[in-house]
């Protein structure tokens, strides 16, 4: 059986009201503005949520991934848009905690822990999950890296202070590319954002190019060592990234089951309650079976990241399911509404839009597919 | 316990002028005087207000108990609290009526303690069940429910009601009642450890909400204070008044709280009320449920809002406030 | 200073359009309903906090309530406070105002000397309003209730109190009771380290063997008003939507207008 601690209990309760005051009113404008609202994630930081799992030591909160992924879907439930923007934030977090020399970690962690947002940018026009094919360099020049390229599809994008990258440094013995990571701190000349994309879902969370035009940054800004790139950028997604978007699937499923339902007893048709029809009942219980299923997969998926324990298939089924349920969640609930489905006064539509947007983010559902696949298979 | 004397109310008094509560509790004690047989007295205390007695038997008030002192003129709690547990122990009243205003809702609660006898809050009705015991209606849970209170084994029974539920009596000059003058007992040796400085009240324009015959309510769907213009327009070519919800007031679109209507605010009963932008919360549906005819207008067709009304018009208030007020102008 | 924050758990306000009454048992049906901190006494730890913040304070929250209400109380300490009594027995089921009043009153007496109880202005539930009130007689200490500001000047409290389309202001010295409205601040949220720091909190429990009180002084025993039977008021009426197009709808509107005699 699922169970929280009291501690987790409180943790969801305090999240949900600062979201229900906060976020879930202004739900709808952050999807139709589609910029990302910086001061709430300043806010959120004031109140934790961008170091939940970072130690105290470095003015986290020091709680694990069960928190983050418990913060994730209250957020998602109203705004999956802002969610990716804070789940984003949390993977430059997690590659500077995790890969980071102990000066890197006092010197950023503290800053990203209350208020200086983060984004991670791999990515690039030649591919996303071919990590190979990356074009974007780094070379050492007098002590000092300088980097070039343009990342694409990078969230947080246009709002990130500390940007942290992975380019190409070379090559190893055999002549495969070597790839290394970078942070870049706050307002480094030639770090800048590029065009800027705009999604059919997950809106508010900016996403976008980040131009590295001949960015000069100290020897001392290498996270882990030449050649860690494909370990560190690889590792920071398919746990924390993909965990995180399983949480925001997570978040749009409750949206859907909990809409749903309400419209459902509200909605008056030959003088009964639409929740009277059996086909409608299917629907609900279709939500429902959804919703339980995913919340099952993703706590437990980052339970078991909690606990130190191999992760990765796990994570990756939560991420698969959630995201690929919350599309035929969304559609189900559209279906049940008639026309108040695709009318833009009521929310659905959005959940839909955000639920299609969430299954590049972090991998596609072919890619989750391989990962467990080769999982099982091996 | 039976009731086994008089009916008191404690009218409310405002530098001087009485607020129609007053008369509103005035009204209540002489229905229940009907049945009980004992003369309805109203207290009313304050500065400089030997006018208000002849006020008040022109409304009901069979006899006036007046107080009439210097340490009167600005209501404060322990002051007056101590002075009417003294009045009410020399007179032993069966039951003591308050306004639920703030300050007399306040002061009903101290004079409860100090007497140590039963208060019932914001009662919205009261009267003999056939034991002949008082029973005394209070909302809870937002208006949700209501409960019946008794009061078995104190006296006085103490209520305070929520202005506007009652009905006062009409005016009648020609009335007869007898006048009381008491003094301030207790307040010789008293001193209060507080000391009010000062009372700011504004002074409200237009139709009061209360006394409109068709209300104009504004609710969160206005969505903005542009929007919120048209619909002070619309009640101004009216002569009506606008009320709202308690979103449309934090946004801060009406004027003020006097402008709330429901269970935190107004109890209302206009000719017409019409909702724009109101979802129905009962919170605010208690304060209007005795109106006559009820309209709401809300974008969403299938909002809870319009179990609650006579006419549902399923439109967007934008679009909608422009048109009537076109309308309206073009009927006139 | 020492100061203390009395604390109501109160069935969630977010679902009171879901309270209804048992056709049978005419009781409330809201076991479904989740527990919650009453709206303005958030605003009475908040004026606590900052208290504290700017002169120095040790605050606790005392509440009477059943022992699930724990729970809820944590999120008191979450926000800040340092201390919680949870006063609770079955003894104290039913309690009227002016129970629950002497049972807070005996609660803080036994814990110590404060020199400010802040209350919240009124309860979502029973709201009332009268528990600040009482308390305050009881406590043996001046009262306001419907504060909506406190300032300190050396010693001195300035108060600002609510009242119809205004406010009075006071002056007064510790101690005192005071209930304060929502107007006074906006509670803060809770941060994630409150919630981890509240864990560690004292949080103390007791009974009416603990007070220096009799079965009879207190619960539905000690009570001077009673309840009696609960019935969800009627508000429903039979609606007519009125269709057409915008200029249509604006119309018959015009028509009920003139109908009932506010349009001529
Ligand atoms: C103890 C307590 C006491 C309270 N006391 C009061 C009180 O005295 N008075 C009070 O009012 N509230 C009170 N409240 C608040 C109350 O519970 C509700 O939150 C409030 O009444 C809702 O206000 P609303 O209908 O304006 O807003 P919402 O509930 O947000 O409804 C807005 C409505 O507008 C519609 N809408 C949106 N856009 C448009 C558009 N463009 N055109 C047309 N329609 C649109 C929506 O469909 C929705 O139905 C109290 C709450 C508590 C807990
Ligand atoms: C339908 C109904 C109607 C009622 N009507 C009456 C009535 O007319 N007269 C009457 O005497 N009682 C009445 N009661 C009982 C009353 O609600 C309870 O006595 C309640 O425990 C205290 O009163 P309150 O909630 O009205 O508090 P309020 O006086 O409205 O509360 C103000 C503040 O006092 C503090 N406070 C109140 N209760 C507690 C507590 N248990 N622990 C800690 N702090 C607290 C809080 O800070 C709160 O914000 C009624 C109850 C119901 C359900």
């Amino acid at each position: 059986m699922l169970k929280f601690s009291e501690q987790q209990e409180q943790l969801r309760k305090v999240v949900r009201d600062f979201v229900e005051k906060e976020i879930a009113t202004i739900a709808s404008k952050i999807d139709q503005e589609d910029t990302c609202p910086v001061e709430l994630l300043r806010m959120t930081a004031q109140l934790g949520y961008n170091g939940v799992f970072v130690p105290e030591c470095y003015q986290g909160v020091g709680l694990g991934y069960t928190e983050r992924a418990i913060i994730l879907e209250e957020i998602a439930r109203h705004s999956a848009g802002f969610a990716l923007a804070l789940m984003t934030h949390h993977l430059g977090v997690y590659a500077i905690l995790t890969w980071g020399n102990e000066e890197q970690k006092q010197k950023y962690l503290p800053k990203l822990c209350s208020g200086s947002i983060a984004g991670l940018a791999v990515t690039e026009p030649g591919g996303g999950s071919d990590f190979a094919g990356m074009k974007s360099t780094g070379e050492l020049v007098d002590g000092y890296w300088v980097l070039n390229g343009r990342k694409c599809f990078i969230t947080n994008s246009h709002c990130a202070d500390i940007n942290i990258v992975v380019v190409r440094t070379g090559e190893d013995e055999k002549g495969r590319p070597r790839m290394s990571v970078f942070v870049i701190d706050e307002n480094t000349p030639g770090c800048k954002p590029g065009r800027k994309e705009k999604k059919t879902g997950l809106k508010g969370s900016d996403m976008g190019d980040v131009i590295l035009d001949n960015v000069k940054v100290p020897a001392s800004n290498l996270i882990g060592k030449p050649g860690d790139g494909a370990k560190i950028g690889l590792g920071t997604i398919s746990e924390v990234g993909r965990s995180g978007m399983a949480a925001i699937g997570l978040g749009i499923l409750r949206a859907c089951l909990e809409d749903s339902v309400k419209f459902a007893k509200e909605r008056i048709i030959y003088g009964r309650p639409l929740a009277k029809l059996t086909n409608i009942q299917f629907i609900i219980a279709q939500n429902r079976t959804d919703y339980e299923a995913g919340r099952l997969l993703t706590y437990n998926a980052v339970g078991i990241k909690d606990a130190g324990l191999p992760c990765v298939p796990e994570i990756s089924i939560a991420k698969y399911f959630t995201t690929e349920a919350a599309i035929n969640t969304a559609k189900r609930t559209i279906d049940l509404m008639g026309g108040y489905g695709v009318i833009c006064d009521y929310p659905v539509d959005r959940y839909l839009r955000d639920a299609v947007a969430s299954i590049p983010s972090g991998g596609t559902s072919y890619v989750m597919q391989i990962i467990i696949a080769g999982s099982a298979l091996s | 316990m039976k009731i086994n004397g008089e009916i008191w109310i404690v009218a409310e008094q405002v530098k001087g002028n009485l607020k129609e509560v007053s008369y509103e509790l005035l009204g209540k004690a002489k229905e229940l005087a009907v049945k009980d047989g004992f003369p309805v007295t109203a207290v009313v205390m304050g500065s400089g207000i030997g006018a208000l007695p002849a006020d008040l038997i022109a409304h009901g008030a069979d006899k006036v108990i007046l107080i009439d002192a210097p340490r009167l003129l600005l209501y404060q709690n322990d002051i007056y609290a101590l002075v009417l547990e003294n009045l009410i122990r020399k007179y032993s009243p069966g039951i003591v009526l308050f306004s639920a205003s703030y300050s007399c809702s306040e002061l009903s609660a101290t004079v409860g303690a100090k007497l140590r006898t039963g208060v019932a809050a914001h009662s919205i009705d009261l009267y003999y069940n056939e034991q002949g015991e008082l029973v005394q209606v209070v909302p809870a849970f937002g208006g949700r429910v209501l409960g019946e209170i008794f009061c078995p084994l104190t006296r006085p029974i103490i209520a305070s009601i929520k202005p506007g539920v009652f009905k006062k009596q009409a005016k009648d000059t020609a009335r007869q009642g007898e006048i009381i003058e008491e003094p301030a007992a207790g307040l010789e040796h008293y001193q209060s450890p507080l000391k009010a400085v000062t009372v700011v009240q504004e002074h409200l324009s237009g139709v009061p909400l209360e006394d409109a015959e068709i209300v104009l309510a504004g609710g969160w769907g206005v969505g903005s204070a542009e929007v919120w213009q048209l619909l002070e327009k619309l009640a101004q070519s009216l002569h009506g008044a606008v009320g709202c919800t308690r979103p449309a007031l934090d946004e801060g679109w009406a004027k003020g709280e006097h402008e709330l209507i429901g269970v935190s605010g107004k109890t209302i009963r206009p000719k017409v009320y019409i909702g724009f932008g109101i979802s129905g919360a009962t919170h605010h549906v208690v304060g209007i449920k005795d109106s006559g005819v009820v309209i709401n207008v809300n974008n969403d067709p299938n909002s809870p809002v319009f179990q609650i009304s006579d006419y549902g018009v399923a439109a967007d208030v934008k679009e909608l406030l422009p048109k009537l007020l076109e309308k309206i102008e073009e009927a006139k | 200073m020492n100061i203390a924050v009395c604390v109501k758990p109160v069935p969630d306000p977010k679902f009171y359009d879901k309270i209804t009454i048992n056709p049978e048992t005419k009781l409330l049906e809201r076991n479904k309903i989740p527990m919650a901190i009453n709206p303005s006494d958030k605003n009475a730890i908040e004026a606590a906090m900052r208290l504290k913040e700017l002169l120095g304070a040790k605050v606790i929250l005392i509440s009477m309530a059943p022992p699930e209400a724990k729970e809820v109380l944590k999120e008191g300490l979450a926000m800040g406070i340092d201390e919680a009594y949870l006063l609770s027995d079955r003894a104290f089921a039913g309690a009227d105002t002016y129970a629950t009043a002497k049972t807070l009153a005996a609660g803080l007496n036994k814990i110590g000397l404060f020199d400010l109880i802040l209350t919240g202005s009124e309860s979502v539930d029973g709201g009332t309003s009268h528990v600040p009130s009482q308390l305050g007689e009881m406590m043996g200490m001046p009262h306001l209730n419907h504060v909506m500001a406190v300032e300190t000047e050396g010693d001195i409290l300035k108060i600002k109190t609510k009242i119809e389309n205004g406010y009075m202001l006071y002056e007064g010295l510790p101690p005192m009771v005071l209930g304060v409205s929502k107007e006074i601040n906006t509670p803060r949220y809770v941060s994630l380290m409150g919630v981890v720091k509240a864990q560690g909190k004292p949080f103390t429990v007791w009974g009416l063997n603990d007070l220096q009180l009799n079965a009879d002084d207190v619960g539905l025993a000690g009570s001077l008003t009673q309840p009696g039977s609960l019935r969800t008021p009627p508000i429903d009426r039979k609606v007519e939507m009125l269709d057409g197009d915008i200029e249509e709808k604006a119309e018959k509107i015009l028509k009920i207008l003139y109908a009932a005699g506010v349009l001529n």
